[in-house]
């Protein structure tokens, strides 16, 4: 077929409704690449062969099955598979659409360079300049597909799943089917059950005041641990920083775990050593009493954590210039106020981002709760919710899954998170170089 | 004269603090390494005196003798390598894709991954069971590294960006016209530039996986793919307290660690504040 195009930009029209009409089309009739127009050809064709098997998952997705009690188990509607499936082909129908759009940009931009240079590239130049301009596409093709089915996939699912009954006893597959439900789950988290929403009150505002303690505990102790080091002129400096960062060094999973046994009201270390000394008479109920227990929380996340942000610190404050402290001196300033209006500041500043960052990894410290209390100690409703005292939102969930097998109510708690976290989010976007810069 | 005083009395200050703070980060560390060598088993009948029960190397013969802990250590550090290898491959060649290259979508793609690193991948975790089951990677090792890898990319991808677009582009492009390909510049250029990054990057992702408990618990069942924080925490659940035992393992996995973070402090220090800067 003859090229039958303008080169004054006129047929820009035909192009794209050529290339819109069948992926890969214009590539094919009008520049002359019939590899790349038959490579985008053959994906538009296996879409549409796939159409049915696609549409039918999407129906899956939306019935969820029926329930099949005279067959047996194996064969029946598995509600959750259906759901994932459903999820999955939404996704590959999105990186669909994305070879689409690519598809109709790149015969646009070809029609663009035909209309400047007057000649067609053809194939073989096409080949050779493949690698180099389709190097991005092969550059993101791993994390392309590893994030899109194992983390945007999955955080879908536990969206959907918080629509739905999904949950122990009557709701489990293979043996029965799940169905959507609409806004029960948040209705009941939210006023309808007063054991869920107080609960779920408690949880809440712990989690925050967790994060926000845990944060500045640990920040407060770094800079403290920074600023003596720097500033005494100990000669076994290097001994003590050595000391200060084994927390640090030590996995996070094994010193909660030694926390916890060390703190164990009836035969722990701790209570025995004060027991020995005659400071006490009676157990100490480190983990047993629930506000006690909370600031033990606390304290031994401080433990853990100060060491990172004195590291952090250390290295901030390297990169101060020491001509400001001297000015400052000249200037006739003492130590604290030096500490007060050039370091801290620079500091503070240097480091907000990093605060954010780590209130949100805080409020996500499965494993500062979890191996240290394990959630406990028990109030009022944690048999029916299995919320313990010092559970924060992230531990609840693991609980709803693994013991109560709640996925629906722990799926809200998911979402609620997202909610939580989405402004740290844009906060930390418009803290990037590439937000300042208008790259974004 | 005052001042003098002030200062020794500030000195003495100082002392007292940094040797207080060392005595609490040192305390629970030295009743691990005690209860290593100690004969006793169950921490009640610890005695209180670091060091008060003797000294015997028997919970290190148990734990090798009578547990799986060697193969947990080598399921670990399997997963812990690929997954370090994989994760520096994948996010320093999508980092290098979106610091260098203009294309189509790469606005809508970056800003996805900065919308994902902040979440906790494991409030997904019952999809990633289905979808490892339908892909048969429950119980194995390689689905646990998929899972890592993936969750590790949206930060880490950014993380490195940042860093390579304070790398001047000339260097690359002086490449190119050497007839240098785009692969060729990003392994023989980019990467030995972004040392720095890379470094930080292989020590996080490395040191993850051992202290990770939530997704070997669900993905890994039987007890040749355990990795060592399940077979540790396994010692010391409410059911059995074998506290002699879990200090030993836990003191082997701990020492290199220390071993590393010690003499790599000073690295550690400018990485962590090069890292804030870049942010």
């Amino acid at each position: 077929m003859k090229t039958t195009l303008n080169r004054d930009g006129s047929s820009k029209k035909k192009v794209l409704i050529t290339s819109i009409l069948f992926m890969g089309l214009s590539h094919i009739i009008y520049f002359k690449q019939y590899v790349k127009g038959l490579f985008y050809a053959l994906i538009e064709l296996l879409s549409l062969l796939s159409i049915p098997f696609l549409a039918g998952k999407i129906y899956g997705m939306i019935t969820l099955g029926s329930p099949q009690p005279n067959i047996p188990i194996k064969l029946r509607n598995n509600s959750m598979f259906m759901l994932v499936d459903g999820i999955l082909v939404l996704a590959v129908i999105a990186l669909i659409i994305m070879c689409y759009v690519l598809s109709v940009r790149s015969a646009l931009s070809e029609y663009k360079d035909y209309c400047i240079t007057g000649d067609m590239k053809g194939n073989k130049e096409v080949m050779r300049s493949a690698l180099g301009k389709a190097f991005p596409v092969f550059g993101l093709l791993p994390s392309v597909f590893l994030i899109v089915f194992f983390v945007v996939v999955p955080l879908v699912f536990s969206a959907c799943v918080a629509f739905t009954n999904y949950s122990a006893p009557q709701h489990i597959p293979p043996n029965n089917t799940v169905d959507w439900v609409g806004l029960d789950n948040f209705v009941t988290m939210f006023g309808g059950e007063a054991t869920w929403t107080s609960a779920f009150t408690r949880v809440a505002i712990w989690t925050l005041l967790w994060g926000f303690l845990a944060t500045v505990t640990c920040y407060v102790g770094g800079l403290i641990m920074a600023v003596v080091l720097a500033d005494s002129k100990i000669k076994i400096k290097p001994v003590f920083r050595s000391i200060f960062i084994l927390p640090y060094a030590v996995p996070a999973l094994l010193s909660m775990l030694v926390w916890k046994n060390l703190l164990n009201g009836s035969f722990g270390i701790v209570n025995r050593t004060l027991k020995d000394m005659r400071l006490i008479t009676d157990s100490i109920p480190w983990l047993s009493d629930v506000w006690l227990c909370r600031v033990v929380c606390v304290l031994v996340n401080l433990w853990a954590g100060f060491s990172y942000f004195m590291l952090l610190i250390m290295g901030n404050m390297t990169a101060i210039s020491p001509d400001i402290y001297e000015a400052a001196r000249i200037d006739g300033a003492n130590k604290f106020t030096m500490f007060r209006k050039i370091t801290l500041p620079l500091v503070l500043f240097q480091t907000t981002p990093l605060i954010i960052m780590s209130f949100t990894h805080n409020i996500n410290n499965f494993g500062a709760i979890y191996f240290l209390t394990g959630g406990l100690p028990k109030v009022a409703d944690s048999t029916l919710t299995s919320a313990g005292g010092t559970d924060i939102l992230v531990t609840w969930i693991y609980n709803l899954t693994v013991t109560l097998m709640k996925y629906n109510y722990a799926s809200v708690l998911a979402v609620i998170i997202f909610i939580v976290m989405a402004p740290f989010a844009i906060i930390s976007f418009r803290n990037t170089k590439s937000f300042k810069d208008g790259e974004l | 004269m005052k001042n003098s005083f002030g200062k020794v009395l500030n000195r003495v200050i100082v002392w007292v603090f940094l040797l207080l703070t060392s005595f609490i980060v040192l305390y629970p560390l030295v009743y691990v390494v005690s209860a290593a060598f100690s004969p006793q088993q169950n921490i009640s009948a610890l005695n209180i005196v670091p060091f008060g029960d003797g000294f015997t190397m028997a919970n290190f013969k148990q734990i090798f003798k009578n547990t799986d802990y060697p193969l947990w250590f080598m399921n670990t550090l399997i997963v812990a390598t690929v997954t370090m290898v994989g994760t520096v491959f994948v996010c320093a060649l999508s980092a290098y894709v979106f610091s260098r290259f203009k294309f189509t979508l790469k606005k809508p793609l970056m800003m996805t991954l900065l919308i994902l690193q902040i979440f906790p991948s494991f409030v997904g975790m019952i999809a990633i069971y289905v979808i490892l089951y339908r892909i048969n990677g429950l119980d194995t090792l390689w689905g646990l590294i998929l899972v890592y890898l993936a969750g590790n990319i949206p930060y880490n991808t950014w993380l490195v960006k940042s860093y390579l677009d304070t790398i001047p582009r000339s260097l690359d492009e002086a490449a190119r016209i050497d007839g240098a390909n785009h692969m060729q510049i990003f392994a023989r250029i980019v990467l030995p530039l972004a040392k720095p990054i890379v470094t930080f990057l292989c020590i996080t992702s490395f040191t993850a996986p051992w202290m990770d408990y939530i997704f070997p618990k669900m993905v890994l069942r039987s007890s040749k793919v355990q990795t060592v924080a399940l077979g540790l925490y396994s010692f010391v659940t409410d059911k059995k307290n074998l506290f002699a035992d879990f200090a030993a393992g836990a003191l082997l996995i701990s020492v290199p660690f220390i071993i590393f973070f010690v003499v790599t402090q000073k690295m550690l220090i400018t990485s962590l504040g090069g890292a804030a800067v870049k942010e």
